[in-house]
């Protein structure tokens, strides 16, 4: 029997980000961040999405999650999120379960994630400052120090002194940027990346995958979810792959996959 | 949650959403307007029967050539009656002067010979006398050679009381009209803003906002709508009450003897707020049934 999910209060949330000088490998091993354990996802009755899935990310890594389209790489950042809940296994975020957490505690599990999606999800209409200020603006922040920290974070994503223009006069390239704005203006504690660079040219892609390298050097754990190849090859990063509902840590997982994937073309 | 964050996340709906929010707004006023023209009937209504029906009374109207003894006569016998508070003997020119003095009209003016009213004996009663009493009185006092005719006003405040009820059970109905077209036009006005927003609502839960955080800025909205609807309607009927105000006063001095009013203060007060709360209440019933967060 698990034990029931404790429910998240306004002040009694998981640690934000960790500061920018204490990197989260300097925490020493076991300090994870979130603990997949035996994960099982179901969306036909016959077939799982998802099965027994073992992950364990430590705070300020940066894991890839790949593989093919359609092998549940979304579904499981979708579980992280509580878009979906998990039909097997337990979830745990900062050492709490979030795979039994009650429809009104959800809210305050996004809170200390961000998310950033292939499609950005924008609101087109508003201004990039609107659009990244949302974030803080649901934490109740004071309008002063909400300015500050918009006008920051649009620095920190090049796109400083744009925060007046219109979110659909922007390139793909700039859009992404404003959501990863919103993503990382409350500073969480875990970035999802969710296919961040599927709608962008190859050279925007990198672009992309370097401002969340940056990020992360900054202290915030990533997990970036792609099927591009070309952009994990020259990465020096945990790499983990997704294939049939299976998860296989690269070292093994990789070689294997694109093997299988090289003999199938 | 922070009501001034609701109210500046409902100013960008406004702006997003401002024609939408107009047609609203213009169709609640028309709604609003009826109630308050219906608001404004019955209160006048109430200051004639008030006027009329709150002090009970007789009119003793005397024939022309009566004589002063005759007239003499007939006022101990009115002033000896128990249920009589007080009586008061108006002469034809008197009479004359009080009808030029209600309808605002000098005498020249009026070009009423002295003689145009007849002379009368106003006879206020006590509380609690009862209509068959009255009529008896009546009965007796038409008896006196000096007196012409009676007047016991029961057919008028009959019929006075009759309309005040019907108008009132008028307004009551258009009340609740009112408050399902206001339901109606928020609902409908929700469930596009709704629509049109879905991407706005989908991205604030995606970050971490609670139902009630997203809702808030709808019920602000309706909220908002509502008041600005019953505030516009109770503007321009003040507006059009000041118009006709001049042409009618006069008139409807002379036949009831009561000054034309518009709404209380506090009617009115009560119709902005209460149209307030009628919106927020239909925002938050169609919030329920539109936006699934």
């Amino acid at each position: 029997m698990l034990p029931r999910a404790p429910k998240y209060g306004a002040n009694e949330l998981p640690s934000r980000r960790a500061p920018a000088t204490s990197r989260a490998r300097t925490d020493g091993p076991g300090k994870a961040i979130l603990v997949l354990e035996d994960v099982y996802k179901y969306f036909r009755r016959d077939i799982p999405t998802l099965r027994a899935i073992n992950l364990s990310v430590e705070r300020g890594e940066f894991v890839y999650v790949t593989g093919p389209s359609g092998s549940g790489k979304s579904t499981l950042l979708q579980l992280v999120y509580r878009l979906h809940t998990v039909d097997g296994g337990r979830i745990l975020f900062s050492g709490r379960d979030i795979s039994r957490l009650t429809d009104a505690s959800v809210p305050f599990l996004r809170r200390n994630l961000g998310v950033v999606f292939q499609d950005f999800k924008l609101v087109p209409h508003w201004t990039v400052f609107e659009n990244v200020a949302v974030t803080l603006e649901i934490l109740d922040t004071p309008q002063k120090l909400l300015r500050g920290r918009v006008a920051e974070t649009l620095e920190r994503v090049g796109l400083a002194g744009r925060g007046s223009e219109r979110v659909e006069h922007l390139s793909g390239g700039e859009q992404q940027r404003v959501a990863i704005g919103r993503a990382i203006v409350a500073e969480p504690a875990l970035l999802l990346a969710d296919e961040p660079t599927g709608n962008l040219d190859p050279a925007l892609a990198f672009d992309i995958l370097t401002l969340f390298e940056e990020i992360n050097e900054a202290g915030t754990t990533v997990i970036f979810a792609t099927h591009d190849h070309s952009l994990l090859s020259s990465s020096p990063h945990r790499l983990v792959v997704i294939d049939d509902g299976h998860l296989i840590e690269a070292s093994q997982g990789l070689r294997a996959w694109s093997a299988r994937t090289q003999l199938s073309a | 949650m922070d009501i001034m964050s609701a109210l500046s996340r409902a100013k960008r709906g406004l702006r997003d959403d401002l024609r939408m929010h107009l047609l609203a707004i213009a169709s609640l006023t028309v709604a609003f307007l009826c109630l308050g023209a219906a608001l404004l009937s019955v209160t006048n209504l109430s200051r004639i029967a008030d006027r009329w029906g709150g002090t009970q009374h007789l009119t003793v109207y005397l024939k022309d050539h009566a004589t002063a003894s005759d007239v003499a006569q007939l006022r101990l016998v009115l002033e000896s009656l128990q249920e009589a508070r007080e009586v008061r003997h108006v002469t034809a020119d008197q009479a004359r002067r009080d009808f030029a003095a209600q309808t605002n009209m000098t005498l020249q003016g009026a070009a009423l010979s002295p003689d145009a009213f007849p002379a009368s004996f106003e006879i206020a009663l006590r509380d609690h006398v009862t209509p068959e009493r009255i009529a008896r009185i009546a009965s007796s006092v038409q008896h006196f050679t000096a007196v012409d005719e009676v007047e016991t006003y029961h057919d008028w405040f009959a019929q006075m009381g009759t309309l005040l009820r019907a108008g009132k059970s008028a307004v009551a109905m258009l009340a609740m009209l009112v408050v399902v077209c206001v339901l109606a036009i928020i609902g409908n006005g929700i469930r596009l803003a709704v629509a049109n927003r879905r991407r706005e609502i989908e991205v604030l839960k995606l970050c971490g906002a609670t139902d009630a955080f997203v809702r808030s800025p709808f019920v602000v909205e309706g909220t908002l709508q509502a008041v600005i609807a019953a505030a516009v309607a109770v503007f321009m009927l003040l507006l059009a009450y000041a118009a006709v105000r001049g042409e009618i006063a006069s008139t409807l001095s002379a036949i009831t003897g009561v000054q034309p009013v518009f709404l209380h203060p506090l009617v009115a007060l009560g119709m902005i707020l209460g149209g307030g709360m009628v919106g927020a209440i239909g925002s938050t019933l169609s919030l329920r049934r539109y936006l699934k967060v």
